[in-house]
């Protein structure tokens, strides 16, 4: 049997089953029953991609499932099996949404996750960028073992590969104890191969979201896939006909599919690759998807990569903690005369952590000294604030916090694999050394775990941080003569630019004008290029020739006007990315923001993800703005409106986050004490009229301000 | 200067043509299309190839009254003869063009006007020819390379020494079949006497020698020329240029390179980028010295150097009548004797340069190999001199332009599907494997390689590029060369933007390989590429060619040459679709012949047909019958 035959008998099979369960669960519940998948707004992702139909009840799936069919062509040209197999994913997630159509959490209890909710696909966005994550592999098993399943999974893990694991290599690698979840990127998504429907779900949203792809437009959604995410499949024997058309949807989606079986299977360059060494399989997918991994060779016991992120060390697995709350802390960046350093020096003054009981809380004070002809006393906060994620790459070290109040935690398993101070130096140094090459030619570490010491550092240190904020607060939109321009997420979001100014940072929440203007330092032909401020045409909107010029020829034509300080007028596209997104509440002419974390409801009716769709991929939507945390404490959110005296509701964990500089920010526009008093939160209401009676209450400034429309 | 289009219409290059026709009517001139109306209806007998003038008795023409000639020769004779002449005629033109290259490659000094500029190749050629390499200087290979090169053609004993390319169980068919070509000159000679009044009427053994001359072309004379070609001026690597008649440059002096030798174009080439000449140039008022090539000299100098491709054979006078041509220069094959009195009509220099390609009206600059760079820079000089000649209300050149990536040599090809192998799975390098994974899988179903002329018979071009719009569109990719390569290229489909009209499959292929649909792989004599491609995937995938899916097609060709290189390619075991009948029409036994029975020898046989669309289809069935035949 040809390749063709197979994948037409595996889409037929696919068919079939989702044909079956949606006519199970429409007996049960009716064709007017509600189908709708949980946090996300795009509907049924794959159907609503690939077809253009916003599916919200069980007999809009029928109708749907009979397009896909229809999509199934039998002859034998490439057409047919590419499109078979793309209506074969669709009909996975037409499986799987049956499951959703019955109980919102199907997959509550389990060793599964199911469904991704749009935060998640979202929160890929900076990672996906900054190729932290470098592509995806989905790995339908069982491996040949347990020892192999686990082994492939940490391999892709320290390589920073996002894992998705389908079918019998959940059990493998659960088995053998191994940690799974979206924050370790490793996700058990499902027990069956229709669970595929929800990457494939994943992966439509991430083209909607960051690429502004036209739903219904199926060719648009093959180019970005295809040329922006770096997906493979790992697809372990026996595979069946079934999985072999999925593979022919995810060839057809730019994703090639590596495989052991040789049982009727043809090989395609490059995209089905047949190789029986499943040792081989990643340096093989690596090479198939031309992923290249950027490898710093960092030299310390354990592993180094971005998947360990998101790890969490829990008390009990815990060997040591240094905690700036509750003893002496400090990590610091002090730039030096090139005489004064000895290049990778890396020193230790006092204990180490042998010295040291299981469970104890010790002291520590890191300083990383660097010297280069290019290196800038503002570059040292940029470089501090790095040290968070390099930290937290190490295998079994959780760092949260910055400056003196930082809390690092190291694994019990780490220390016994021989982890100590001076690798904490190790990372600090390759890391540093690579990433700005530009402008550090030496650097040397000292590592401080004298309590005394550590306690004198402290105090240095936090002199120096009040000078750097002093010079912070100096900086202002109208104090600097250049702009910059962010445009790293084109990637992924082609016409996006981001106009990064000292008091409005990228809305990633991850570049600030310090960052853009040390990345341009670094790369004078990267993504961060420099935005003259020469040609202002409106102080207020934040309108400036210069910038109109930038962002036209950043977003190759596609933008022509953007304005800084309004949300009204030309405001500021998003790639998709953004930490916050604000949309206008008619009844109040306030503003409501909900950051990505927050799950909930907001008094729009929209949730994040609803809001969110509204806006990114680079396009302009007035009334509705992506941005970055810090941002909604600055003078210039929203000025042209009147600034954040709009703001009317904020999620409440997010304001307690900003409450402090947003106070401030009112104090000084406003003169009003504790404004955050007057926002409302979720545990206020989540009703727009109650909303306005509470804003009355509390005599909130935007009642008395213009009208937005 | 003409914008690019990414695709070009045959209506929107007829409505271009129209418009140069007005300016012939305006001049007086003649042209191709008037004279094609002058010699309707053509001899019917010449035709049916039942025309017999080989001896004095005659000529005798066959009819239902009088069967035989005078000699008492049968209609299937006369065709017979007739075919075998046909062909050694290709074959011996094709042939000479290799001798003279290999004339060149004798002749290349360090410091002359012709350099060893592939050694790599060089030295494959002569380990393959066992001439020592080892220590030695390579222009003394090059030069011994050179003499058993010239000694095919002559030698007394023996076959053609390529033939070992081919895999061994199509060698041994060609044993088999008696048509293993000998010395070149023998099989043209032999052809020429077989068919002497009063030798071979036996219509079976008429077309094994033409099938034999053939051979003796594309496994002799037009491999020499295509290897000793790479091993002079670089084996070719793929170079974007540009195409069609809107290449010519309004404010330049426009040089026009024609016919199909590269020795002389590669000079002119050469000097037209001399900075002393260009500065002359603009004391003549030009911006600047603008070359560009029509048939296959142009698809020579494309695919080294990415000089712009102005037309095909029936554009060679749509060029003159832009007005802005200030010299044709050509060497030898397709060259209208038309262009002299046609360039009288106009400022334009016609200038021949091969006594082997002598013409009325032309300005004759006899072409040494000793003083090729002299003789180059004269001829660029003469048009410089002539640009303030031009008329400038003559000129209109036609926007019409598009790009091509060209220059797919099979080393060029490999070296592609290099790309898309997986070190580790894939342990060797520079095969056609990924190309037969492909076929085998069915993302591919198979190739066709189109070639050929332009014929007044077929409305020009419109075979060759629907043929391969219909070809891609069913995931078959296409290699070209010769006059159907620059059809393919004047309508945008040498571009890599021709994805776009393929097949899933085959966009899928361009797109991870990074190629266009259609793959350029030369000039005429470079159908010899095709046979090593075809003999290379044969050997890799195992079988014997005339298994694989992949099928010839030349839809509009006219001349010797191409019938020649359809009696290699069927004896090489490719299946060849013409769209113009051969002249064999009235001698059935020869058709069946050809069309039937030579696949018992070879394994391939001809097919004509002149509707198009049915050509089309018969060639996509048939690579399917191959793939079921293969259980793929």
């Amino acid at each position: 049997m040809g390749l063709f035959d197979r994948v037409f008998r595996g889409s037929d099979e696919m068919y079939f089953k989702a044909e079956s369960e949606l006519n199970q669960v429409i007996a049960e519940l009716g064709e007017d029953a509600p189908m709708t998948m949980p946090d996300t707004a795009y509907f049924l992702a794959c159907i609503y991609a690939y077809l253009g139909k916003k599916v919200t009840k069980l007999g809009e799936l029928k109708e749907a499932l009979g397009e896909l069919r229809a999509m199934m062509g039998r002859d034998y040209h490439t057409k047919a099996i590419f499109d078979s197999g793309i209506a074969t994913a669709c009909c996975a997630e037409v499986i799987e949404a049956c499951k959703y159509a019955r109980t919102p959490n199907p997959y509550e209890g389990t060793q599964y996750h199911g469904h991704f909710a749009d935060a998640e696909v979202r929160e890929l966005g900076v990672p996906l960028v900054t190729r932290d994550i470098p592509g995806f592999v989905v790995m339908i098993g069982p491996a040949p073992s347990v020892e192999e399943a686990v082994e492939t999974v940490k391999g892709y893990q320290s390589r920073g590969i996002f894992v998705f694991l389908i079918g019998g290599i959940i059990d493998q690698v659960h088995s053998a104890g191994m940690a799974t979840g979206f924050k370790v990127r490793v996700v058990p998504v499902g027990a069956d191969i229709w669970s595929v429907g929800h990457v494939i779900s994943l992966v439509t949203r991430a083209t909607m979201i960051f690429g502004a792809t036209e739903p219904g437009d199926a060719d648009a959604f093959h180019r970005y896939t295809f040329d922006r995410i770096f997906a493979f499949v790992n697809a372990y024997a026996p595979v069946t006909d079934i999985v072999v058309a999925c593979g022919a949807g995810a060839i057809k989606m730019g994703f090639p599919v590596i495989t052991n079986d040789t049982d009727d299977m043809w090989a395609v360059p490059k995209s089905l690759i047949i190789n029986t060494n499943t040792k081989d399989w990643i340096e093989t997918s690596l090479e198939a998807r031309d992923i290249k991994i950027k490898i710093t060779n960092i030299d310390i016991p354990v592993s180094f990569s971005s998947a360990f992120e998101g790890e969490i060390i829990r008390r009990k697995d815990m060997q040591i903690e240094m905690d700036g709350s509750r003893v002496d802390c400090l990590e610091l960046v002090q730039t030096k005369e090139a005489h004064d350093i000895e290049d990778h020096s890396i020193t230790l003054e006092g204990p180490d952590f042998d010295a040291f009981e299981f469970g104890s809380k010790i002291p520590i004070a890191y300083v990383v000294e660097v010297a280069g002809k290019n290196m800038q006393t503002d570059f040292e906060g940029v470089m501090e604030r790095k040290f968070h994620s390099y930290l937290n790459c190490i295998e079994g070290v959780m760092h949260t916090g910055q400056r003196d109040m930082i809390r690092i935690r190291v694994s019990k398993a780490s220390y016994d694999a021989g982890f100590r101070a001076k690798h904490i130096g190790e990372v600090l140094y390759a890391k540093i050394k690579s990433e700005f090459e530009a402008v550090v030619d030496k650097c040397q570490v000292k590592i401080y775990t004298e309590p005394e010491k550590v306690k004198e550092l402290r105090e240095m240190g936090n002199a120096i941080f009040d000078k750097r904020d002093e010079r912070l607060r100096t900086l202002t939109d109208e104090s600097v003569d250049v702009f910059y321009t962010c445009i790293m997420c084109q990637a992924f979001s082609p016409s996006h630019v981001c106009i990064v100014t000292p008091e409005r940072l990228g809305l990633c929440g991850a570049v600030s004008w310090l960052d853009a203007k040390a990345t341009n330092e670094l790369d004078p032909q990267g993504p961060c290029q420099i935005v003259p401020k020469t040609r202002m045409i409106d102080e207020r909107l934040g309108r400036y020739e210069d910038v109109d010029e930038a962002v036209n020829k950043y977003s190759h034509g596609a933008l022509e006007h953007v304005t800084l300080y309004s949300i009204m007028e030309d405001p500021m596209t998003s790639c998709g990315c953004f930490e916050c997104i604000c949309g206008i509440e008619p009844m109040s002419n306030g503003v409501v923001i909900v950051n990505r974390e927050h799950t909930g409801m907001t008094p729009l009716g929209m949730s994040f993800s609803e809001m969110a769709s509204m806006t990114g991929g680079g396009v302009q939507t007035p009334g509705f703005m992506g941005h970055g945390k810090h941002f909604i404490s600055s003078k210039k959110f929203m000025k042209a409106e009147g600034g954040p005296g709009r703001i009317v509701w904020l999620p409440k964990a997010l304001k307690d986050q900003i409450a402090e500089h947003l106070n401030e920010t009112a104090k000084e526009l406003y003169g009003i004490d504790n404004f955050t008093d007057m926002i409302a939160d979720e545990t206020v209401t989540e009703d727009m009229e109650e909303l306005y009676t509470f804003l009355t209450e509390h005599n909130h400034p935007v009642l008395s301000m213009e009208p937005l429309m | 200067m003409a914008t690019n289009n990414t695709f070009i219409t045959v209506e929107q290059m007829e409505a271009a043509t129209d418009a140069l026709l007005e300016t012939a009517k305006a001049v007086g001139a003649d042209t191709w299309q008037q004279r094609v109306k002058n010699q309707t209806p053509h001899c019917k007998f010449g035709e049916e190839g039942i025309c017999c003038r080989i001896c004095t008795m005659g000529p005798c023409r066959i009819t239902p009254k009088s069967p035989r000639g005078i000699c008492g020769c049968d209609a299937n004779g006369i065709v017979g003869r007739n075919y075998l002449r046909f062909t050694a005629g290709g074959a011996a033109t094709h042939s000479d063009h290799g001798r003279n290259i290999a004339h060149t490659l004798y002749l290349a000094k360090p410091d002359g006007n012709y350099q060893v500029k592939d050694p790599e190749k060089l030295i494959r050629i002569a380990k393959e020819w066992d001439v020592p390499t080892e220590g030695r200087d390579i222009y003394d290979v090059a030069h011994e390379v050179a003499e058993i090169g010239l000694m095919e053609y002559g030698k007394p004993f023996g076959i053609q020494r390529f033939l070992k390319r081919a895999p061994e169980v199509r060698q041994k068919v060609w044993h088999d079949a008696q048509i293993e070509p000998r010395a070149i000159d023998r099989e043209v000679s032999q052809s020429m006497h077989m068919t002497h009044m009063g030798c071979s009427s036996l219509p079976e053994a008429l077309v094994r020698q033409s099938l034999r001359a053939g051979l003796s072309d594309g496994w002799g004379g037009s491999m020499m020329g295509t290897e000793m070609s790479d091993v002079l001026f670089g084996t070719p690597k793929p170079v974007d240029t540009t195409a069609n008649i809107g290449v010519m440059e309004k404010d330049m002096v426009n040089i026009i390179v024609h016919g199909h030798d590269p020795s002389l174009s590669e000079m002119v080439v050469f000097y037209a980028q001399d900075p002393e000449l260009i500065a002359y140039a603009k004391t003549k008022g030009a911006k600047g010295i603008n070359v560009a090539g029509v048939c296959c000299t142009s698809n020579e100098v494309a695919m080294r150097h990415g000089i712009p491709m102005a037309g095909n054979f029936l554009s060679q006078e749509n060029v003159v009548l832009t007005g802005a041509c200030e010299a044709i220069v050509v060497d030898v094959q397709c060259i209208f004797p038309a262009l002299g009195p046609l360039s009288k009509c106009f400022h334009t220099k016609f200038i021949t340069t091969s006594p082997i390609a002598r013409m009325p009206d032309s300005d004759f600059i006899e072409f040494h190999e000793e003083t090729a760079g002299e003789n180059a820079k004269k001829i660029v000089k003469m048009a410089i001199d002539n640009f303030e000649n031009r008329n400038p209300d003559l000129v209109n050149i036609p926007n019409l332009k598009t790009t091509a990536t060209v220059g797919y040599s099979t080393e060029a090809i490999k070296k592609c599907l290099d790309g898309v192998t997986n070190s580790h799975v894939d342990t060797e390098l520079g095969t056609t494997k990924p190309l037969i994974d492909c076929v085998k899988a069915g993302i591919l179903r198979g190739a066709v390689a189109m070639v050929g002329c332009n014929n007044p018979k077929v409305r020009p071009d419109t075979a060759h590029i629907e043929l391969m719009k219909k070809l891609i569109a069913n995931d078959i990719i296409v290699i070209v060369s010769g006059c159907s390569a620059q059809a393919a290229a004047k309508a945008g489909l040498l571009s890599k933007e021709a994805k776009e009209l393929c097949g899933e499959g085959l966009k899928r292929v361009c797109e991870l390989v990074d190629i266009p649909p259609i793959l350029h792989m030369g000039s005429c004599v470079d159908i010899s590429r095709m046979m090593i491609l075809a003999a290379d995937i044969a050997k890799d995938w195992g079988i014997d060619i005339p298994q694989v899916p992949v099928v010839g097609c030349a839809p509009e060709y006219m001349s010797e040459k191409a019938i020649s290189i359809g009696n290699y390619v069927v004896a090489t075991g490719i299946d060849t679709y013409l769209g113009v009948d051969p002249y064999t029409k009235g001698g059935p036994e020869v058709v069946k012949l050809l069309q039937g029975e030579i696949e018992n020898w070879v394994g391939a046989k001809f097919i004509v047909d002149t509707d198009i669309e049915a050509l089309g289809d018969k060639m996509i069935a048939d690579i399917e019958k191959k793939r079921a035949a293969l259980g793929i």
